[in-house]
C-alpha cells in the first residue's frame, strides 16, 4: 500500500514530525511517499529513513525547490 | 576594505545554504528528538574556529581583547532568542539563508529581527540593553578565571569534537539515499551533491576564522556576527548615517546574495508564501530574535561559534540558555498529530 503524504508549504522540522506520524500508523512493507518544500529536509528525511533502516525507493526533485521522496516501512 | 565583508559573507551564505546549516535545528533536535548530529557538527565548528583563533592571536595576526561577563544580560537574551528561533523557524544566519531562498516567512522574521536589533542598540531600548548587560562579573573566560593557557581548552574542545565527529560518521551503516545526478564536476560538487554537516562545520569554522584578521583591518577588532550588523544596516538605512556601515554590513548583505546564488545554482530557489499562522510565528519570532540577541550581545553565531570558541562565558551561557528557550518553544509550538489550523481533507491519501 502507499500513503501520498503532502508537506508542500511546511517548514522544517514540519515535513518529518508529520512524516514520523504517518510512518507510525503503516504496516511493514507500506510506503510513504512525502512532497516537501523545505530545503532542509532533503538532508533531515534522508537521515531519518537511514538511522532508522527504512529503504528510500524513490527520491527526486519535482520542480524548482520541491521534491518527492518514498519511504518504505521496516 | 570592508569589500572583504561582502567577499566572506558571499562565501559563507553559499555555504550556509548548500550545507543546510540549521543551528536552530541542532538546538531544537536536542530536547525534540534527542537528536545530536547537528549539535555535534557544531561543536566541531567551534573547535575548529577555536584552533584557527588561537594560532592567529599567538602569531600576533590578530589580538583577543578579555571583556567582562554580563551574566544577567547573557541568560535572559539568551533565552528570549532561543524561544524566538523556533517561532522563526531559523536562527540569524538561518534566516539570512532561507530569506535567499525564498521564502517570505524568512523574510518578516528577518525584517523585524534588524528593525528590534536596531531598536534594542541603537534606539530608545539601547539605555535598557546597557543597562541590563553593565551587571557583569570580572573575568569573562575560562583562561583568565583558572589562570591556565587557553590552549588546555583547545586541547579539550578538540578532543570531544573528534570524538562526537567519529561516532556520528560510524553510526550510519547505510549510504543516505541521495537525488540522481544531473551534474558533474565541481557543478556537482558545490550546487548539486550533498554536504556532510561535519565536512560544512569544518568549512564554516575556517571561513570564521579568515573573517576575524579580515574585519580587523578595517579597524573592527572582532570576527563573525550578524545581529549588530543587522542593527547597524538598519540604522544606515533609516538615518543614512555612513559610518555605520562597516565590515559586519558587508557581511550580513553578502550572507543574503551569497544564499540566494547557491539556491539559485542548485534549482532551490522558489518564492514560497506561508500560512498566515507561519507568518505571524515569524514575525513574533523576528521581533524576539532582535530583542534577545542585542541583549544576550549576540546571536547563534556571535555567542554561539565566536564567544564560544574564546571560551568566553558569555558565548557557552548563551548557548546554554538558547537550547534550553528553543526546548521550551518547541514543546509548545511542536506538537506531532493533524495539523492544527489548516483544514487538510487532501493532504494525506491512500492510493
Amino acid at each position: 500500500m502507499k500513503q501520498v503524504l503532502e508537506t508542500n508549504g511546511l517548514v522544517c522540522p514540519f515535513p518529518l514530525v508529520e512524516a514520523k506520524d504517518a510512518i507510525g500508523g503503516m504496516d511493514n512493507g507500506d510506503e510513504l511517499v512525502i512532497n516537501f518544500d523545505c530545503t532542509q529536509a532533503t538532508e533531515a528525511i534522508p537521515q531519518w529513513a537511514a538511522e532508522n533502516g527504512y529503504p528510500v525507493t524513490h527520491f527526486d526533485r519535482t520542480g524548482d525547490a520541491s521534491w518527492t521522496i518514498t519511504v518504505q516501512k521496516a | 576594505m570592508i569589500i572583504t565583508g561582502l567577499i566572506v559573507g558571499l562565501a559563507l551564505g553559499f555555504v550556509l545554504q548548500r550545507g543546510r546549516f540549521c543551528v536552530t535545528g541542532a538546538f531544537r533536535d536536542l530536547t525534540l528528538t534527542g537528536n545530536t548530529r547537528w549539535f555535534s557538527a557544531l561543536i566541531l565548528l567551534i573547535a575548529v574556529h577555536s584552533i584557527g583563533l588561537f594560532l592567529l592571536n599567538a602569531l600576533g595576526v590578530i589580538s583577543l581583547e578579555a571583556s567582562p561577563f554580563p551574566w544577567l544580560a547573557t541568560i535572559i537574551g539568551g533565552l528570549i532568542f532561543g524561544f524566538a528561533i523556533v517561532l522563526a523557524g531559523g536562527c540569524a544566519t538561518g534566516t539570512y539563508y532561507r530569506a535567499g531562498e525564498g521564502l517570505v516567512g524568512s523574510w518578516f522574521a528577518l525584517i523585524f529581527y534588524a528593525l528590534t536589533s536596531a531598536v534594542m542598540k541603537l534606539g530608545p531600548g539601547a539605555s535598557f540593553t546597557e543597562g541590563l548587560r553593565s551587571i557583569t562579573v570580572e573575568s569573562g573566560t575560562l583562561q583568565a578565571s583558572t589562570g591556565l593557557s587557553p590552549w588546555v581548552f583547545v586541547a579539550i574542545l578538540s578532543a570531544i569534537a573528534v570524538w562526537v565527529t567519529v561516532r556520528h560518521n560510524r553510526k550510519n551503516t547505510t549510504p543516505l539515499a541521495t537525488l540522481p545526478p544531473l551534474k558533474t564536476g565541481l557543478a556537482h560538487l558545490l550546487t548539486e551533491k550533498r554536504w556532510n554537516p561535519f565536512a560544512t562545520a569544518v568549512v564554516i569554522g575556517i571561513i570564521a576564522t579568515i573573517a576575524w584578521p579580515l574585519s580587523a583591518a578595517t579597524g573592527r577588532n572582532s570576527g563573525l556576527g550578524i545581529t549588530t550588523p543587522s542593527a547597524n544596516l538598519t540604522g544606515y538605512l533609516a538615518t543614512g548615517d555612513a559610518s555605520l556601515v562597516d565590515w559586519g554590513v558587508m557581511l550580513v548583505i553578502g550572507i543574503l546574495v551569497g544564499s540566494f546564488i547557491a539556491a539559485k545554482a542548485s534549482g532551490e530557489f522558489r518564492i514560497r508564501v506561508p500560512d498566515q499562522a507561519t507568518v505571524v510565528k515569524s514575525i513574533v519570532g523576528g521581533v524576539g530574535m532582535g530583542v534577545g540577541a542585542a541583549i544576550a550581545g549576540g546571536c547563534t553565531v556571535g555567542n554561539a561559534m565566536v564567544s564560544t570558541a574564546q571560551f568566553e562565558y558569555q558565548g557557552w551561557v548563551a548557548t546554554f540558555f538558547m537550547i534550553v528557550g528553543a526546548g521550551v518553544a518547541a514543546k509548545f509550538t511542536i506538537k506531532s498529530g493533524p495539523r492544527t489550523g489548516v483544514a487538510q481533507p487532501a493532504e494525506s491519501k491512500v492510493v
